[in-house]
């Protein structure tokens, strides 16, 4: 189910009140959450539950048996077995229909025709996200970063607990599994916080992403007819930065309120990321939990900066054209992977060539305006589902369209633009302080307000809204 | 050393520490830690009056909510008991529909202008009602005719533009109907109900984004802003029993609003005769193949006042929509020019009927019907026919 549907009010309601009863053991209650997550992932498609048990199984015995063997090649095998079930998994469902695609394509343009039946398969919902946190539970441990979980309702709970399973953060069991070892309750203080931080996260998708920067997008992005302005193409592309913001960090932000609610802690995923200067300092902002897997389990493997700069720019690239990859299975997606990667690696290049400078106050505001500039060159591919869709859009940001129209109305395109400059404009305020010290420094009625309005907001907004954009992924 | 992913790690409390390299105020994250073991995170609680603020802001909710209650009430004009109707309510009335005896499909016209009691007084039958408003009745028609387990009468209702459009529209979203049965949606469509049972504001044609956008009065030259959008028109009971918004019986400006939106129905592309002729080869496709399996299916003609008429005749003629239809499939076909029982209706906004007239036009057309048909005979303790005398008294007639 998800966090902004009445469905999801009622399971929390009932989950909080199980979590609290007094007459259950802790053991009894880690029990309930364990059901309770099964019980999430079964509201999209019950069936799917049996992918979660394969992986959760499959990767418990694999680090089981990896500490019990004897030789380095046993633990090898049965990292390699974890890997290639939870990958043959992810692929089968995810990337089955991408490959069978460009499988007949590729004979087709050799001349032979080949019509395979349809690739009929249905994507579970957050496949690539619990796979990614399951698959660093093994590799952690033949890593010999992490001893393996001594309780297999620990671990299943790690793997299932609802409030990050099919979006993330993608935790790591080193982050989840040890506060399961002791009883967990919030203090009125931590349920009250986590309450708040729901009603941010829900504000931010709910309002934000669905009501007022959702239109405007598809508006341009989906028009059937016409090729947008350059005004409006841009217009569209900023709102789309902020909608996926907004869905994506509201996402994570509603996710570690229901964790704080029930006394669990969540890492970071955002960290005000348009107000990055630089790729590198934007992927240390941005999606935190999969850039740093991707960089622990993928970029350092394959060599990371250890191995000279040939090595270190192939590794870089490779990693980020599978990082796009991890987002969807389409080329539209490895393209945006790609120009991340090519920007890092300019970057690193850059970095090199002038490792002296320091830029002053108004070049470092200009390198921030030319990341989040360029960042948005990379949301067209993300948001346009085709090569054609994404290149008439960056004709029309470029001017260079023919017989453009207008296409978005006046007043959502000012509210597309006032919600963007305010996100732009927090994200540089923010940009070296939490959350939590910008709401300590800011006066309780103020506080009492923003919450208030939120709230307010969203129950005007009627509190529903479309699915978050990374359930996709 | 290895972490453990087996001990309990206590977060530190407080929030103004400096973490390494890190600017005050900063706490890392995973970015931070590269090729390490990730420890337990800490979440920090800000030093607040949290109690509070949570009562605060529940009250601020509570009177919000009052409110907004008040407001829809007293000034909009919405009712409670007006219930969604969403893509999983259609879904729900579709798993009905199998094995029903009847059943409506077609666009908004058939959708407000049949009073599902009337029906059912007339024949003991409660057809399940599957129109979509802004949708083509051909696409429906085609998803019945694939669902095999229908094989009652299904009642088509078209307006002859809509019907022979090139696309599917609003409703485009049935042939992939399936796809919204996941159990939460189910669930959260009964919650969602439950509360607008009872609550009237729950209308998502008031949503806060809703009206904040339609205060564009088309300020840039060249865009189709809002305004141009259809905004309330109807109200939906149980089971997508749906009827006009009775605002537009009452608010004058509410109905030149929606006249000046349908924009007299004047299309954008061409009817031209090859639309026209594989909408009908389409449809008679369709007929066939619910025939095949023992069901029925007839076709109904609402009706619309001239303003709107003429557009679209000039556009698809019944000469060459409606009769070649009702002929190459052979079916049943009732139209409303054969209708001199409901000839006269109030169609306040030009293209639906009022919720009294709904009430006379569908006892018209189900007497026809039954006469026609003996699938759907009347019932020998059928109320008495009603006239056009029985709804538009404080109207006016269309014309």
């Amino acid at each position: 189910m998800i966090f902004n549907s009445l469905t999801f009010l009622v399971f929390f309601a009932l989950v909080l009140a199980l979590h609290n009863a007094p007459f259950f053991s802790w053991h009894q209650k880690k029990i309930n959450l364990l059901l309770a997550s099964y019980l999430f992932y079964a509201a999209w498609n019950p069936p799917f539950v049996i992918l979660l048990w394969v992986s959760t199984v499959v990767d418990w015995w694999a680090a089981q048996w990896m500490v019990r063997a004897k030789r380095e090649r046993t633990r090898k095998i049965w990292m390699i077995t974890s890997v290639v079930v939870n990958i043959g998994m992810l692929g089968y469902f995810k990337y089955g229909g991408f490959l069978l695609d460009n499988f007949v394509a590729l004979a087709s343009s050799a001349g032979i025709a080949y019509h395979p039946p349809k690739w009929d398969i249905i994507l579970p919902v957050g496949i690539s996200f619990y796979t990614f946190a399951t698959l660093s539970y093994t590799l952690d441990v033949y890593l010999r970063r992490a001893k393996p979980a001594q309780h297999f309702l620990d671990y299943a709970l790690f793997v299932t607990f609802f409030p990050h399973l099919v979006a993330g953060p993608i935790m790591r069991p080193t982050e989840l599994v040890p506060q399961f070892a002791s009883t967990r309750r919030a203090t009125p203080h931590q349920l009250y916080f986590g309450l708040s931080l729901m009603i941010l996260g829900l504000f931010q998708k709910v309002v934000l992403a669905d009501g007022f920067l959702s239109p405007v997008v598809e508006k341009v992005y989906d028009a059937h007819e016409g090729v947008p302005m350059a005004l409006d193409a841009w217009v569209a592309t900023l709102a789309f930065s902020g909608q996926i913001f907004c869905d994506f960090a509201g996402y994570s932000t509603t996710a570690i309120g229901v964790a704080m609610c029930l006394g669990f802690a969540m890492p970071d995923n955002f960290r005000f990321p348009y107000a990055a200067v630089g790729f590198s300092d934007f992927w240390r902002r941005w999606h935190i939990t999969l850039s740093s897997w991707l960089r622990d389990y993928l970029y350092i493997p394959l060599g990371g900066n250890r191995h000279g700069p040939a090595r270190t720019y192939t590794a870089l690239m490779g990693t980020m054209l599978l990082g796009g990859l991890w987002h969807g299975a389409a080329w539209t997606f490895v393209v945006w992977g790609g120009l991340h990667g090519t920007y890092l690696a300019v970057e690193r290049w850059l970095r090199g060539r002038f490792a002296g400078w320091k830029p002053g106050p108004l070049a470092f505001l200009a390198l921030g305006l030319l990341t989040y500039v360029l960042v948005n060159i990379t949301w067209v591919f993300f948001r346009a589902k085709t090569f054609g869709g994404a290149a008439t859009m960056l004709r029309s940001m470029a001017g260079l369209a023919d017989k453009p129209i207008p296409m978005i109305a006046l007043l959502p395109m000012v509210y597309a633009m006032l919600i963007i400059s305010a996100i732009v404009g927090t994200h540089w305020w923010m940009r070296d302080k939490t959350l939590e010290i910008a709401v300590e420094r800011t006066p309780s009625w103020l506080v009492g307000s923003l919450l208030a309005v939120m709230a307010v907001m969203i129950l005007s907004e009627q509190g529903k809204g479309s699915a978050f954009i990374y359930f996709q992924f | 050393m290895p972490s453990s992913t087996s001990s309990s790690d206590q977060a530190p409390k407080g929030i103004v520490q400096r973490e390494g390299a890190l600017p005050a105020g900063l706490r890392r994250t995973a970015s931070d830690r590269p090729g390490e073991a990730q420890p337990v995170p800490t979440r920090d609680i800000p030093k607040q009056p949290w109690g509070r603020i949570i009562i605060g802001v529940a009250a601020a909710l509570v009177s919000a909510a009052v409110a907004l209650e008040v407001n829809a009430r007293e000034r909009i004009g919405l009712h409670a008991g007006d219930l969604d109707n969403s893509e999983i309510a259609w879904s729900d009335e579709k798993l009905r529909a199998a094995g029903a005896p009847a059943a409506i499909v077609g666009d908004s016209r058939i959708l407000f202008d049949t009073d599902l009691d009337r029906f059912e007084q007339l024949t003991g039958v409660r057809p399940i009602q599957l129109a979509i408003h802004g949708t083509s009745a051909l696409t429906l028609l085609e998803t019945m005719a694939d669902d095999p387990d229908f094989k009652g009468v299904l009642i088509v209702g078209l307006a002859d533009t809509m019907f022979f459009q090139p696309f599917d529209g609003y409703g485009g979203y049935v042939k992939k109907w399936h796809e919204y049965r996941a159990p939460y949606r189910i669930v959260s469509n009964q919650i969602d109900h439950a509360l607008q049972r009872r609550i009237a504001f729950l209308d998502s044609n008031y949503r806060l984004s809703v009206l904040a956008h339609r205060l564009d009065r088309d300020f840039r030259p060249g865009v189709e802003g809002p305004m141009d959008d259809i905004w309330k028109l109807q109200e939906v009971g149980e089971h997508r029993a749906t009827h006009l918004w009775d605002r537009v019986e009452y608010d004058p400006a509410w109905r030149a609003r929606t006249r000046w939106a349908w924009k007299g129905f004047k299309e954008k592309f061409p009817f031209t005769p090859q639309l026209i002729a594989k909408g009908q080869a389409r449809a008679k496709a369709a007929v066939d193949k619910i025939r095949a399996r023992g069901g029925e299916v007839v076709f109904i003609r609402p009706p619309s006042a001239p303003q709107l008429r003429v557009n679209e005749e000039a556009q698809v003629p019944k000469a060459k929509g409606w009769d070649v239809l009702v002929s190459n499939t052979h079916s049943i076909g009732v139209h409303i020019d054969d209708l001199p029982a409901a000839r006269g209706l109030t169609l306040l906004e030009w293209s639906h009927l009022s919720r009294k007239c709904a009430t006379v036009f569908t006892d018209a057309y189900v007497r026809r019907l039954s006469a026609l048909t003996p699938r759907l005979p009347l019932r020998a303790d059928a109320p008495p026919p009603l006239s056009t005398e029985d709804c538009v008294a404080g109207h006016g007639a269309s014309s």
